[in-house]
C-alpha cells in the first residue's frame, strides 16, 4: 500500500513528458509501424487524394492543374449521374424486398433442423465462398436466351422466353436475385449463431406457458435478434450501394444504362477514359451517400446487445 | 442448464402431429432453397460435359446424352488452370500471411504496449472500417502505379495486409489473454517480441485460423482490384482470367473451367463448418 502511495505522489510531481518511457513508446510504435505505413499508403492518403483529385485535372501522369468545381459540374451535368443513383436506390429497395427476409427465415429453419443442420448450413453458405466473377458468369449463362436453362424452365409453365438481362424491366430484379444468392449465406450464418446463443430456457418457459411456435419466434427469437437485424439492414444497404461486379460482368450496365451503377461510373471514368478527376468526384458522391448510411447505422445500433 | 439442445421447439413437440407438420414444411423449404443455391454448381458441371452445340441449345435436360469427360481435361490445359491456381494461391496465401503479420503486430501494440494516442488510433481505425475501398480506388491505383507495383504480387499483398476490422478483432481477442502469463515471462527477462511470438501467437491460434480462412476466401474470389493491378495474363488470378477469357473458348469448356474454379472454395466450406462457430468473429 505505502509503495503505491509514494509512487502516485512521485508521478504527480514529475512533468508528464518525463514519465513517458520513450524506449517503450518506440517499441510500441515499431509494432504499429507496418500497419500505420500500410494504412497511410493504401487508405488514408488515397482517401485524402480522392477529395483533392476531385478539384483537379489528373490523369495517369499525375496532377495537371486545379479546375475548381469543373469535375462536379460535369458529373451533375451528365444525366447518367441521376440514372446511376436512381438505379442504386432501386437496387437497394429490391434487395430489401427480395433478399432481406431470406437469411432470417433460413436461420430460423436451419436452427430447428436436428441432424441435418450442418448439411443445410453448408448448402446455404456455399455461394458465398466461390469467386464472385465465376459465379456471375455461370448465372449469366443461366439467364442467357441461348442455352440458358431459365427460359426452358419458365416455358414449362407456359411463360414465353424472356431476355432476362436485356430487358430494362427485368434486368435489375435478375441481378438482385443473384445478389441474394451471393449474400444470403454469410448473413444466415450470423443469425444462426445468434439464435444458438439464446438460452433455451426462454423457449422452454414460453412453451410451458402455452406460446405457439409462431409466438415464440415473434416474441422471443426476433426481439433478441433485432440488434443484429438492424446492423445487417445498414450493412446490406451499404453493400448494395457499392454494387459493381454483377452489372459489370453480367450486363455491362445495359440495357440502355438500366443497370448502370455509381461504381461502374468510377471505373469507367478512371480506367476507360483516364479522367481521374471526374472519377474522384464520383468517389466523393459515394463517400457522402455512405456516410449518411453510416450515421444511420450508429443511430440504429446505439442500443448495446444484452448478452 | 437444460439437458437437451433444443431449438425453438422442444424434442417432444417435434414429434407431435403439429410439430411433424412444421418439420416437414421446414424440410421442404430448406430442400428447395438448397437446390436453388447449389443449382449454379450443378448447371456449370453438366454444361461442362456437353458438346459445344448442345450447350447453347434451349431445353431443360441438364444431363447430356454422351457426357464428354474429356472437356474437363481440355479446359484444364486450355485455360492454363494449374497456373491460375498457382497465381490465385500466391495472391490469396501471401495476402493472408501479410494480413495476419501486420494486424497481429498492430493489435499486440494496441492491446499490450500502451502507445500514446492509442484511443485516437482506435477511433481512426473504427472510422476506416466504415469507409469502403471503392471511394479511394483511383488514387490507390495511381500510387501503386507510381511505386511500380502493377503486375506485381506486392500490389495485391500490400492492400490486402491492411484491415482495420481485423486489427480491432485481434486486439479485442489479445485483451482476453491473462496478464499473469506476460508478467511471468517478464520476470524471466523476455523481450516484447519474444512474448508476442511465444505467448500471444500460440494462444491466438484458433482466432488466426478463422481470420485466415475468411480472408483467404475473400482474397481468392476478389475481382476488381486484381483486375486493375494484374494486367499481365501470366500473373492473373482465377476470377480475373476467367472473366477476360469468357469469349475465347467455347461455352462448354468455359463452364467446365468455372466448375473447376468452384471446387476449392467448396472444400473450404467443409473446413469452415468445423471452425467458424468458435471464431468469435460475429458481433
Amino acid at each position: 500500500m505505502t509503495s503505491t502511495v509514494t509512487n502516485l505522489t512521485k508521478i504527480e510531481a514529475t512533468p508528464r513528458w518525463r514519465i513517458i518511457n520513450w524506449k517503450d513508446q518506440g517499441l510500441a510504435y515499431l509494432f504499429l509501424l507496418p500497419a500505420l505505413a500500410g494504412f497511410t499508403l493504401t487508405v488514408w492518403y488515397p482517401l485524402l487524394s480522392t477529395i483533392l483529385y476531385s478539384f483537379q485535372k489528373v490523369n495517369l501522369n499525375g496532377f495537371q492543374y486545379w479546375v475548381g468545381f469543373n469535375n462536379y459540374e460535369r458529373m451533375f451535368g451528365n444525366p447518367i449521374f441521376y440514372t446511376a443513383w436512381q438505379n442504386t436506390l432501386i437496387y437497394v429497395l429490391l434487395s430489401l424486398v427480395i433478399g432481406f427476409m431470406v437469411p432470417i427465415m433460413l436461420a430460423l429453419m436451419i436452427n430447428e433442423m436436428r441432424g441435418m443442420s450442418t448439411f443445410f448450413q453448408m448448402m446455404v453458405y456455399l455461394p458465398a465462398l466461390i469467386p464472385i466473377a465465376v459465379g456471375l458468369l455461370v448465372w449469366k449463362q443461366i439467364y442467357s436466351p441461348s442455352g440458358g436453362i431459365l427460359n426452358s424452365l419458365v416455358g414449362l409453365v407456359n411463360i414465353p422466353p424472356q431476355s432476362w438481362l436485356q430487358d430494362p424491366l427485368l434486368a435489375k430484379p435478375a441481378l438482385v436475385i443473384v445478389l441474394t444468392w451471393l449474400g444470403s449465406g454469410g448473413t444466415t450464418m450470423l443469425y444462426l449463431y445468434a439464435l444458438r446463443e439464446i438460452p433455451t430456457e426462454l423457449f422452454e418457459a414460453a412453451e410451458l406457458d402455452g406460446f405457439s411456435v409462431l409466438q415464440r419466434i415473434r416474441y422471443i427469437a426476433l426481439p433478441l435478434l433485432s440488434y443484429r437485424i438492424r446492423i445487417m439492414l445498414v450493412l446490406q444497404i451499404i453493400f448494395v450501394t457499392q454494387i459493381f461486379a454483377p452489372p459489370f460482368i453480367m450486363t455491362n450496365g445495359g440495357p440502355n444504362n438500366a443497370t448502370m451503377s455509381p461504381v461502374m461510373q468510377i471505373y469507367d471514368a478512371a480506367f476507360v477514359r483516364t479522367d481521374f478527376g471526374l472519377a474522384s468526384a464520383w468517389g466523393v458522391s459515394m463517400l457522402v451517400a455512405l456516410s449518411a448510411f453510416s450515421i444511420l447505422s450508429i443511430v440504429l445500433t446505439r442500443e448495446e446487445p444484452k448478452n | 442448464m437444460s439437458t437437451a439442445n433444443r431449438g425453438i421447439m422442444s424434442h417432444s413437440e417435434w414429434r407431435s402431429p403439429t410439430g411433424r407438420l412444421i418439420a416437414l414444411f421446414y424440410l421442404f423449404v430448406l430442400t428447395v432453397v438448397s437446390i436453388l443455391f447449389v443449382f449454379p454448381f450443378i448447371f456449370s458441371f453438366t454444361a461442362g460435359l456437353k458438346n459445344s452445340l448442345d450447350v447453347i441449345q434451349p431445353g431443360t435436360s441438364l444431363w447430356p446424352e454422351t457426357p464428354l469427360w474429356g472437356n474437363y481435361l481440355d479446359a484444364w490445359t486450355r485455360f492454363g488452370m494449374s497456373r491460375l491456381f498457382t497465381n490465385t494461391f500466391i495472391a490469396a496465401g501471401g495476402g493472408v500471411v501479410a494480413l495476419l503479420a501486420v494486424s497481429s503486430l498492430a493489435a499486440y501494440s494496441l492491446s499490450r504496449l500502451k502507445p500514446i494516442g492509442k484511443n485516437i488510433i482506435r477511433a481512426i481505425l473504427l472510422i476506416t472500417v466504415a469507409v469502403p475501398g471503392v471511394v479511394f480506388l483511383v488514387p490507390e491505383y495511381a500510387i501503386m502505379a507510381k511505386l511500380g507495383l502493377l503486375n506485381n504480387f506486392w500490389g495485391l499483398w500490400i492492400p490486402y495486409s491492411v484491415s482495420a476490422f481485423y486489427i480491432i478483432v485481434l486486439s479485442n481477442s489479445f485483451d482476453q489473454i491473462p496478464k499473469d502469463l506476460y508478467e511471468a515471462a517478464q520476470m524471466d527477462g523476455a523481450s516484447e517480441f519474444h512474448m508476442f511470438l511465444n505467448i500471444t501467437v500460440p494462444l491466438s491460434y484458433s482466432t488466426f485460423l478463422v481470420i485466415g480462412i475468411f480472408a483467404f476466401i475473400g482474397f481468392w474470389g476478389d475481382f476488381l482490384w486484381p483486375f486493375l493491378v494484374m494486367r499481365d495474363p501470366a500473373l492473373q488470378t482465377m476470377s480475373v482470367r476467367l472473366y477476360v477469357q469468357t469469349r475465347e473458348f467455347s461455352l462448354n469448356l468455359f463452364m467446365a473451367a468455372s466448375f473447376i474454379a468452384m471446387v476449392p472454395p467448396a472444400i473450404a466450406a467443409v473446413f469452415l463448418q468445423r471452425y467458424a462457430p468458435r471464431g468469435g468473429l460475429t458481433f
